[in-house]
């Protein structure tokens, strides 16, 4: 069932594989068994043992890539977004942060309109542990299991993730979709995939404060009619009204995308809905068992 | 970021929006007030709503009050911004007032136009709810111009032609600015069919700043009112100061991360001075950054332990370590303990370096341990 939004063994192709960062996450990427098939830059690389093409479309002829992961600065994840499009991609994953929001919004436009899924703007990337990576979340977070996470925070999903790993949980795919006020996927897009995926035994959620994804994410949880524990923790209780909090999409305005509204949503949807790290993995644990 | 209600005006103003006359008083620029011709109004500048309510909008007749106003506004601190600068803005004769706003919808990824033939109120309130007008549009010009036009049929006969002038400046300076949102809220509506912008609302996207070069500016020329993106500008990350009374100091890395430990700190009942993304990611070999934020929590007047956060994803330990105990040696004067938690990447590495370097830093893998370790310094008593 999560094979409909990345198979484990898909043929990925890197957007700017020979920048610093992109040529050493490759590395890593590949070292983790991604199915890495090509690179894309405007130059040559003699450093990295992949293929490397002029545009993804020339890349896609050649190897039959069907998914990307962008490492390009922020003002460059637009065109990348589009090239990839251009190309006939299906998934694509962007890592900068601080792609500017109109331009996440003519992205989201684009990849609505040509249907390929974007998993960005800004976000650790996603993985199916032991499998394949596309993007950076840390392997000592992964490990192969039965829960289905979706996180904005990547640092506080790698927390999170990396307890919920020691007390026995791993996950089936963990989708960071970031801290962005306008993204591709969202939480709420998720939540038919991992409610009909057998092997996923549960849902784990980092959200936080500011806009109204996680309200959209109770309303599709009740629409899925979804009967598997859902586990949420939302961060950002003590934030500043008026001021971003580190991530753009964390601005509380005028009561809009406070934790009180998402706490009452998520609860009204069934969820469990913990204060503190603590509370989550002992909520996942005594709902799921030790080592579910 | 939120502009300040006076910014917001100067740039609407520039766009070609009719806004009262206006001028900004700052602490600096206290001693060289203007005279009062005629009443005014004296408004405080804050990034957040209510102001009215709290008291921070005072009316001033004549010019014998203007300094005890202003000086009372900027003593205040409203939903827990303090007041850092007035705007001492004329009074306007107006007979009705109504609404217009430009926004995005992040789901539909659409541009949203509110317009509504009332105004003054908060726009979630209930009553306004009813009454508002809205239509949506690709994040393009024309295409919000269409939409715009689309609800002018709607409107009271008298207002349409307001609202299109509005519409016209706003509608290209929304997407010149990259703008998030513009709100004019109240549009007074004038006794000649006139109109002019009671109070706006200009949400910028920081994200864009790097092709913002008047934004940049603004930030710029402006420090001291806008202290977190003066700072994320110059120096790539994110500080920004939650209770100047807190009691704990945090060096955290990850926004997220970050946020959720102060949540939890406070959920001990416990005031945080401040929350930080330090990025480590950012530090290419350079102690600076952690000397600076070291400085600043430690400057907090109340601040008696510090709790530094460092989940080693990607970043290594072993290279993170040697910066901490750089900046340590370059703050003799640091007085508060500190807490260090790390886990992840070069664990083993960092450790033997600390021990190594002989500082008594104490360290702790697990979170929870942690913060009840940091929390455990503030009670005992204070040698400081």
């Amino acid at each position: 069932m999560l094979d409909s939004f990345v198979a484990a063994d898909v043929p990925v192709l890197v957007q700017g594989a020979t920048g610093r960062s992109g040529r050493s996450q490759t590395a890593q990427m590949v070292a983790y068994g991604t199915n890495i098939v090509a690179g894309v830059s405007r130059r040559d690389d003699p450093e990295t043992k992949i293929p490397i093409y002029r545009n993804c479309r020339e890349a896609v002829q050649a190897t039959g890539a069907r998914a990307s992961v962008a490492f390009v600065p922020p003002l460059d994840v637009l065109p990348a977004v589009l090239e990839a499009i251009d190309a006939g991609l299906e998934l694509i994953v962007t890592v900068a942060e601080g792609v500017p929001v109109h331009d996440a919004l003519k992205a989201k436009a684009a990849t609505r309109e040509a249907g390929m899924r974007w998993v960005g703007a800004s976000t650790p990337g996603l993985a199916i542990p032991g499998k394949l990576k596309m993007g950076f979340l840390p392997n000592v977070s992964l490990a192969p299991g039965g829960l289905g996470v979706m996180s904005k925070s990547g640092t506080l999903s790698y927390e999170v993730c990396y307890r919920l790993v020691g007390a026995g949980f791993g996950q089936t795919l963990w989708v960071g979709v970031g801290g962005d006020a306008v993204k591709g996927v969202r939480f709420a897009d998720l939540v038919p995939l991992f409610a009909a995926d057998a092997s996923t035994k549960g849902i784990v959620i980092v959200g936080e404060i500011g806009g109204s994804e996680e309200e959209e994410l109770a309303a599709a949880l009740i629409a899925s009619g979804c009967q598997k524990p859902v586990f949420a923790l939302l961060a950002g209780r003590s934030a500043l009204e008026g001021v971003t909090m580190g991530h753009a999409g964390a601005l509380i305005q005028a009561n809009i995308g406070t934790i009180e509204t998402k706490t009452a949503a998520l609860r009204k949807a069934g969820a469990v809905v913990s204060q503190s790290i603590k509370d989550l993995i002992e909520a996942v644990t005594s709902t799921l068992g030790t080592g579910g | 970021m939120m502009l300040l209600e006076h910014h917001a005006k100067e740039i609407l103003a520039a766009a070609g929006v009719t806004v009262p006359y206006g001028v900004l008083i700052t602490p600096g620029n206290l001693g060289d007030l203007p005279g009062i011709e005629r009443p005014m109004v004296a408004k405080a500048q804050v990034p957040v709503g209510g102001r009215g309510k709290a008291g921070g909008i005072l009316k001033v007749k004549a010019a014998a009050d203007l300094r005890p106003a202003v000086e009372k506004i900027l003593e205040m601190t409203i939903r827990n911004h303090p007041v850092r600068s007035v705007r001492l803005e004329a009074m306007v004769d107006y007979v009705a007032e109504a609404y217009f706003s430009l926004a995005f919808d992040a789901d539909s990824a659409t541009i949203k136009i509110l317009v509504a033939a009332e105004g003054g109120v908060e726009i979630e309130s209930p009553e306004m709810a009813a009454k508002l007008l809205q239509a949506s549009a690709l994040p393009d010009p024309a295409s919000a111009q269409a939409a715009l036009e689309s609800l002018l049929p709607a409107l009271p006969e008298g207002l349409r032609a307001a609202i299109l002038a509005v519409a016209e400046r706003l509608i290209p300076l929304f997407f010149e600015q990259e703008a998030l949102l513009i709100e004019i809220n109240p549009l007074f509506i004038r006794a000649d069919g006139g109109w002019i912008a009671g109070d706006a609302k200009l949400l910028t996207d920081d994200n864009a700043l790097p092709r913002q070069p008047k934004l940049r500016e603004l930030i710029e020329a402006n420090p001291a009112l806008y202290p977190e993106a003066a700072l994320k500008l110059a120096q790539g990350f994110d500080f920004v100061k939650l209770d100047p009374e807190g009691d704990i100091g945090l060096v955290t890395t990850g926004a997220g991360l970050s946020m959720q430990l102060v949540d939890e700190i406070v959920q001990r009942g416990h005031r945080p001075f401040n929350f930080c993304d330090i990025r480590t990611g950012g530090f290419k070999g350079d102690p600076s950054r952690l000397i600076q934020v070291l400085k600043w929590v430690s400057s907090g007047p109340k601040v008696r332990s510090i709790l530094m956060n460092f989940f080693a994803g990607n970043t290594n330990l072993a290279e993170l370590v040697p910066l901490i105990l750089i900046a340590l040696k370059e703050l003799p004067e640091l007085r508060q303990p500190i807490t260090l938690r790390m886990t992840g990447n070069g664990f083993d590495a960092a450790c033997a370096i600390l021990a190594e370097s002989g500082n008594p830093i104490r360290v702790e893998t697990d979170l929870e341990r942690a913060v009840e370790a940091a929390l455990a310094v503030l009670k005992e008593p204070d040698h400081a």
